[in-house]
């Protein structure tokens, strides 16, 4: 599972982070940081592609499953 | 269930995609009906009045994704179609074009409307912001480079006076109370958006109450306060706060009250109904209360939460049965300036402000009994984000205890 961030649009709004925070981190310079590499547990890899769609500006990509 | 299980799902926002797209993963067999209400795929509502009140972004970039990429077989979208009434013990519902579908199980998940005081409906000029439509149509209105009068000092109308603002417009706000973001901040930080709006140039008319709109040959010229001044404006934006959509669900049976009624499970009180997203009153078991949360991230978490509770019910697999037990979180973005709010801060008895320099802008502590419930933030996402997890540990310590 590997996440493009398209740093252009990402405004740090962390919304990602709400809902997966294993994987996504904001920080105080609103830059996200995103997890190199992501557990293979299922629940949480839903959760992560619950993130990405629900990312209000669609600054997420997933590009490998 | 002998033939094909039927899913409904009304509403075609975010928590109606969030639990569609929840449903086709896990009962690609069941046969899901979404019936959207909008005419437009499922798009952004934050951006609304951000990025694209801007123009800093296009439809094209606001639209989500399609639910689990290509049409699923079993899906069923009816887009720009709504439900007009529910018969519950029936198991039906029936849409504006008259046609009557039975459901075995309903996720209602039609979430809220703008609010628009009488005086303020129907006159060219005047627009809420609820939807893409109102958007399109404000953003027509400001290549005008009208004056711009914005009713209500909430997150609508605080985000909507930054966005035209960085247009060079001139705005004034009208707000009711002496403060700004009263209610979403619970008072904390009301200095600050006061300083906030004033340095970027806001005319601030606060204790003030509109009246009236001034018309001009049929269009609005702007808004009288009770006290009778006149405040010249070209373009009226409202932000008066939002309702439930519950008209539909009058005579249904099932329980309404300023929000659909649900259990921990978002159960409502018919047996396979359920109910998430800004409609959605339900118990939090963080908080032992009822509330109903208008917040994207919640939409998004409840509509998939509620989706895994009705295969739960219907299917019988305990595993996916789970109560929602969530700490509220939502942003606002106002001239750059990043403000997040975590927790429910109703009920609480002690506010912390915390201006020490230590955090990047000002930081609120909301406490009830000692537990810390909420807090809210500026610029400082990690901060707030930890302070999520002590809410929500505080909470985890209170039940065991
Ligand atoms: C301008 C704006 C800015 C916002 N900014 C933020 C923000 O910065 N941060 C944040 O956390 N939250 C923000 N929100 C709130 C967030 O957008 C909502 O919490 C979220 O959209 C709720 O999703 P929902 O699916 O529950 O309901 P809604 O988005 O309200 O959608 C309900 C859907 O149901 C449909 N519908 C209604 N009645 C029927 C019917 N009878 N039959 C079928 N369909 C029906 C409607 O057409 C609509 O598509 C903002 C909201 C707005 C309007
Ligand atoms: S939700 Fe989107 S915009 Fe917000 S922090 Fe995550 S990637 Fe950035």
């Amino acid at each position: 599972m590997k996440i493009i961030v398209d740093r252009q649009r990402c405004d740090g709004n962390g919304v990602c982070m709400g809902i997966a925070p294993e994987v996504f981190d904001v920080d105080d310079d609103l830059y996200l940081h995103v997890a190199e590499t992501i557990p293979e547990d299922p629940e949480l890899r839903a959760r992560v592609r619950q993130s990405i769609t629900s990312c209000p500006i669609l600054a997420l990509k997933l590009v490998e499953e | 269930m002998g033939t094909r299980q039927r899913i409904v799902v009304a509403g075609g926002s975010l928590a109606g995609h969030s639990a569609v797209t929840e449903l086709v993963g896990l009962v690609p067999e069941a046969e899901i009906v979404w019936v959207t209400g909008e005419p437009h795929k499922t798009y952004s509502k934050p951006a609304l009045s951000k990025e694209f009140m801007q123009a800093r972004n296009e439809l094209a970039e606001l639209t989500l994704p399609d639910v689990a990429g290509d049409r699923p077989r079993g899906l069923r979208i009816l887009r720009g179609r709504s439900c007009v009434s529910l018969d519950a013990s029936g198991r039906a519902v029936t849409l504006d074009d008259g046609e009557r579908i039975d459901f075995d199980q309903l996720l209602v998940a039609t979430g809220a409307a703008a609010r628009m005081p009488g005086m303020l409906r129907g006159v060219d000029g005047v627009f809420p912001l609820r939807t893409l439509d109102d958007a399109v149509a404000i953003r027509a209105r400001l290549a005008d480079r009208p004056k711009v009068a914005v009713v209500g000092g909430g997150l609508i109308g605080c985000e909507l006076a930054a966005s035209v603002r960085a247009f060079g417009l001139d705005v004034t706000i009208v707000e009711r109370l002496d403060t700004l973001l009263d209610r979403p901040f619970g008072g904390a930080l009301g200095s600050y958006f006061l300083d906030l709006h004033r340095a970027n140039g806001v005319e601030l008319v606060m204790g003030a109450m509109v009246e009236r709109v001034a018309l001009e040959e049929g269009r609005v010229a702007g808004v009288h306060l009770a006290d009778g001044t006149e405040i010249a404006a070209g373009l009226v934006l409202v932000g008066a706060g939002s309702e439930p959509c519950t008209q539909w669900l009058d005579g249904s049976g099932l329980q309404v009250g300023d929000g659909v009624l649900c259990d921990a499970h978002l159960a409502t009180s018919s047996p396979g109904i359920f109910a998430a997203g800004d409609v959605a009153r339900w118990t939090n078991p963080i908080y032992g209360l009822r509330m109903r949360v208008e917040h994207w991230t919640n939409a998004s978490a409840q509509g998939r939460a509620a989706a895994r509770n009705m295969v739960a019910l219907a299917t019988g697999r305990q595993d996916l049965r789970k109560a929602f037990a969530d700490v509220p979180y939502f942003w606002s973005d106002q001239y750059g300036q990043k403000i997040q709010m975590v927790g429910w801060h109703e009920g609480h008895d002690r506010v912390e402000l915390d201006r020490s320099g230590d955090v990047p802008g000002p930081l609120a502590r909301f406490y009830r009994n000692g537990r810390l419930i909420a807090a809210a933030g500026v610029n400082a996402p990690r901060v707030v984000m930890r302070l999520r997890r002590q809410i929500e540990d505080e909470a985890r310590a209170a039940e065991a205890a």
